[in-house]
């Protein structure tokens, strides 16, 4: 058991029954269920372009990020060429197919330019990407760069379904990734890149099938 | 109609010409007005403040000295909100709180006026919404209405709708937040000659406060320039 | 954390009088977060959402303990240690264990509100510690030594010149520094505190009890860093912060970003089930996941019939942002971590009344709180709640409360109240300054022009 013994259980006890005295006589409220449909926050940014894959470059190309859309295979090889000639070095996560991943010299998360990795979902109602801790965490957070390839039939329209599509799965930390680092903390003026990458690219994979 | 005014504890000392204005406005409109001569004050104070005990007796006291009226009208959106919804809070009912309405609530809503007269013509005025007529009583539209259709101009005034720092004792208690409050509504004030609000604990505040700063400016209530609008008319 | 709230009019009074600065830099930062908001909240439809969000908080609050013991077992299924902290010395005593265990030297600490309430770097330092807050607002507090002075923006009230002159001092930073040099100097400082650093300490935005997760919503990447990067992760976790289901997670992550922000969700949200690393099967990430779920105050607050639906809150900062009070001095002026209106109605119950006695005093009760809580706490009534206890136990001054006896007693004797109505146009204004609140009205105000008849007057006269 995990659960902290020494001078814990007895807390544990204490406060549970603390709990379970003061919920005593109150009425109990009943959840109210799931979130009508009516009352999801609007996917499509300034109610425009509605189809995910747009509403998804509208919100994280608002909120600082870029995106990318390719159409197929060789277009997607040929545009990372291209991106990875202004990196020396990159750090790719685990489970990036070997097709997305640009010939670069790799290097320790904390020295790479680039950092690479493949996104488990996404949701366009809020600009997200999401991110798996099982392809490791380091070089999602670490370079000053972050490129995640993003497969267009893992691309939510809300949140929540994009949630529920990891419910089965999840791993010790799924991580949102929804525009660059940035703070408003020093006076008032947005500063990207304060601790996590400072520019964030998504490619779409719009062809669907294997990458 | 009949209706009996409330004029307040405030609006009977320090807006007393301006209480006047009202009946003058309200018998223009063919209404007749009634003044129950034992009121006094609502008990705002003293339920703002956390005494409960004292609160109720004076809300006793108003409920049993306008028991028969038809409709009560009161030039304060502050003390309207007090019987309107602080009384069924504090009393247990609501025998008083729905007859009771602030005046341009009660021109606009129960006599469905919604012109009074061109008596503004010309007149640049800011308006300030009293916290609790705004957020209590819900009352935004109805003043501004009866404003513009004298002919005023209402000055877009970005802090319109924030507090003016009055809040009973709060002014007391902490005057320097208090009166840091009310610079920031003066300080963003545009353009206008005078300011114009329902509420005379608002008006003593943002007028006290000006004066202290030698600001040049005119502090009208709403009655007074409601009233206005109504003479000025052919 | 220790508690000055008594001070409130004190604290306030020196803010504005000795920096003025503090209220320009507060003012223009709140009033841009609720710009944000209103701009956000302007393309759904707020009031239903709101009563939907507040449904689900109360219900997850009147099934606490279900839920509590539900997320305990997922957290523990999946390999984290599960602590409960019934006091700020119990969270000392369980840190203070896993330091002493694991050999810590250096933490690392992203944004949290229930740290700075129960005190964790004073006693990390205490224990030999290093301790680096990440979050940039708390890093630029921490080297003022100041505690944080608004819920979302620590340090909100320091304006660009302030941080220009601390990072000069000490980081060694050019004076006209820009914003981004100053952000770069203290990410150079942090990003090794991070990579050497054992020991990572988060809050919980939320616990969802059908996952066990912990959730995480930020925008500079710390949280993330300072959950992933260390050996040890702990998070301390307010019980009062469960949700019931992963479902209720994702629209509370975007009302509450929209709420403290306006953005549709924050930059970074980390949703944390268990351990990483070799515990979790995973390339890297914390070996060890530590939840401490804190009660502190908490199930006092619960057991209120009154104020306890003022655990609903998510910690947005929405009614510090509108709050004309807060925006005049900031946190700082209300002596304790929580503070503008959810404080003066939190901290009495999480403290005590009498330690915080003014807070529920320290509003004009103008309501634009309420309008904007994303989960409807009432917090007007329970500044009246507060209040109202504050006369019954005696706490008020004495001056007060004779005031409201007297003016109450004249106020249901209308003659007498008519004399005094009339009196007070023929006090002479030099007595009318001595008396006891006229005296307070007087410090920065005009006295009120009383002259002239009463309505009652012109009313018995006739009115033409």
């Amino acid at each position: 058991m995990n659960r902290e013994a020494e001078g814990g259980a007895g807390a544990r006890d204490r406060i549970l029954a603390r709990i379970r005295e003061a919920n005593g006589s109150r009425e109990t409220v009943e959840h109210p269920g799931t979130l009508p449909a009516g009352l999801e926050p609007p996917v499509a940014y300034g109610g425009q372009r509605p189809d995910p894959v747009d509403a998804l470059e509208d919100r994280l190309s608002a909120a600082g990020g870029r995106v990318v859309r390719l159409s197929g295979p060789d277009s997607a090889r040929r545009w990372l060429e291209e991106f990875a000639q202004e990196f020396a070095s990159v750090s790719i996560c685990e489970g990036v197919p070997e097709l997305l991943c640009p010939s670069l010299p790799n290097a320790q998360p904390e020295q790479a330019g680039l950092g690479v990795s493949m996104a488990v979902g996404a949701a366009a109602q809020t600009g997200s990407l999401l991110l798996s801790s099982t392809e490791g965490r380091r070089s999602q957070l670490l370079p000053p760069t972050h490129l995640v390839w993003v497969r267009a039939q893992d691309v939510h329209a809300t949140l929540g379904a994009a949630l529920e599509a990891r419910m089965g799965d999840l791993p010790a930390a799924l991580a949102l990734h929804s525009g660059p680092s940035k703070s408003a903390d020093i006076g008032r003026i947005i500063v990207t890149g304060v601790h996590g990458p400072g520019r964030l690219v998504a490619a779409v994979l719009e062809e669907s099938g294997d990458w | 109609m009949k209706v009996s005014l409330f004029v307040t504890c405030i609006g009977d000392r320090f807006y007393a010409e301006a209480s006047a204005d009202a009946v003058r406005l309200l018998r223009s409109l063919d209404v007749e007005v009634d003044f129950p001569m034992g009121q006094t004050c609502c008990g705002q104070p003293a339920w703002n403040s956390g005494h409960l005990p004292e609160a109720r007796r004076m809300a006793e006291h108003t409920l049993a000295v306008l028991k028969d009226a038809e409709y009560v009208v009161l030039p304060s959106g502050s003390c309207a909100a007090m019987l309107r919804c602080t009384y069924p809070h504090l009393l247990g009912r609501r025998e008083l709180s729905d007859r009771s309405y602030e005046l341009a609530q009660f021109i606009v809503d129960i006599l469905g006026v919604h012109e009074l007269g061109r008596g503004l013509e010309g007149r640049r005025l800011a308006y300030h919404h009293g916290c609790h007529a705004l957020r209590e009583l819900g009352v935004r539209e109805q003043p501004e209405q009866l404003l513009r259709s004298g002919g005023a101009e209402l000055v877009p005034w970005e802090m319109d709708q924030e507090c003016c720092g009055f809040g009973g004792l709060f002014s007391v208690k902490t005057p320097e937040v208090s009166t840091a409050m009310a610079d920031r509504k003066l300080d963003t004030l545009p353009a206008a000659e005078t300011i114009v609000s329902a509420d005379g604990g608002c008006l003593l505040q943002l007028e006290s406060r000006a004066r202290y700063r030698g600001l040049n400016l005119e502090f009208r209530s709403l009655a007074s320039t409601l009233w206005e609008a109504r003479r000025g008319s052919p | 954390m220790e508690v000055h709230s008594r001070d409130y009019a004190k604290r306030a009074r020196a803010i504005l009088r000795d920096t003025p600065g503090v209220r320009e830099a507060v003012t223009a930062a709140t009033r841009s977060f609720d710009d944000h908001r209103r701009s956000a909240f302007a393309e759904l439809d707020g009031e239903a959402l709101r009563d939907w969000a507040e449904g689900v908080k109360s219900h997850a609050l009147t099934h606490l303990d279900r839920y509590l013991e539900q997320a305990e077992s997922r957290l523990m299924e999946r390999g984290a240690h599960v602590h409960w902290a019934e006091t700020a010395e119990d969270v000392h005593r369980i840190l203070r264990e896993l330091v002493e265990r694991e050999g810590v030297r250096r933490a690392v600490k992203a944004k949290s509100m229930l740290s700075e309430e129960v005190g964790v770097n004073p006693l990390l330092e205490a224990e030999g510690v290093e301790v680096f807050e990440t979050d940039l607002g708390e890093y630029i507090i921490q080297l003022l030594g100041e505690p944080p002075s608004h819920i979302v923006g620590p340090a909100i009230h320091r304006s660009l010149e302030d941080t220009q002159a601390l990072f000069s001092e000490r980081l060694g930073t050019a004076t006209d520094a820009s914003p981004e040099e100053l952000a770069g100097a203290a990410r150079g400082i942090l990003r090794e505190a991070f990579l050497a650093a054992d020991l990572g300490i988060s809050g919980g935005n939320f616990l969802v009890a059908e996952t066990g997760s912990i959730a995480l919503i930020e925008n500079e990447g710390n949280i993330r860093m300072s959950t992933s990067l260390p050996r040890v992760h702990v998070a301390l976790v307010g019980i009062e912060k469960i949700l019931p289901r992963l479902a209720d997670l994702s629209t509370f992550l975007q009302v509450t970003s929209k709420s403290a922000t306006g953005q549709p969700v924050g930059t970074f949200v980390s949703i944390i089930q268990g351990p990483g690393g070799s515990r979790g099967g995973e390339p890297d990430g914390p070996e060890e996941l530590h939840v401490v779920l804190v009660d502190n105050g908490r199930t006092r607050l619960l057991a209120d019939p009154e104020a306890w639906e003022a655990l609903r809150c998510v910690r947005c900062g929405a009614c510090l942002n509108i709050c004309p009070v807060y925006r005049q001095t900031g946190g700082h002026a209300y002596g304790y971590v929580y503070s503008g209106p959810i404080g003066a109605v939190i901290s009495p119950g999480l403290v005590s009344l009498e330690e915080t006695f003014p807070l529920p005093f320290a509003s004009s009760l103008c309501g634009a709180c309420a309008e904007v809580c994303p989960v409807r706490i009432p917090i007007p009534h329970l500044l009246h709640t507060w209040r109202e206890r504050a006369v019954e136990q005696g706490l008020t001054e004495g001056t007060a409360r004779s005031l409201m006896k007297g003016w109450s007693r004249a106020a249901t004797h209308p003659r007498l109240f008519d004399w005094i109505e009339r009196a007070m146009a023929v006090l002479p204004d030099g007595i009318s300054r001595r008396l006891p609140m006229l005296r307070d009205w007087t410090r920065g105000r005009s006295l009120p022009r009383a002259t002239g008849p009463t309505f009652r007057e012109i009313w018995k006269d006739g009115i033409e």
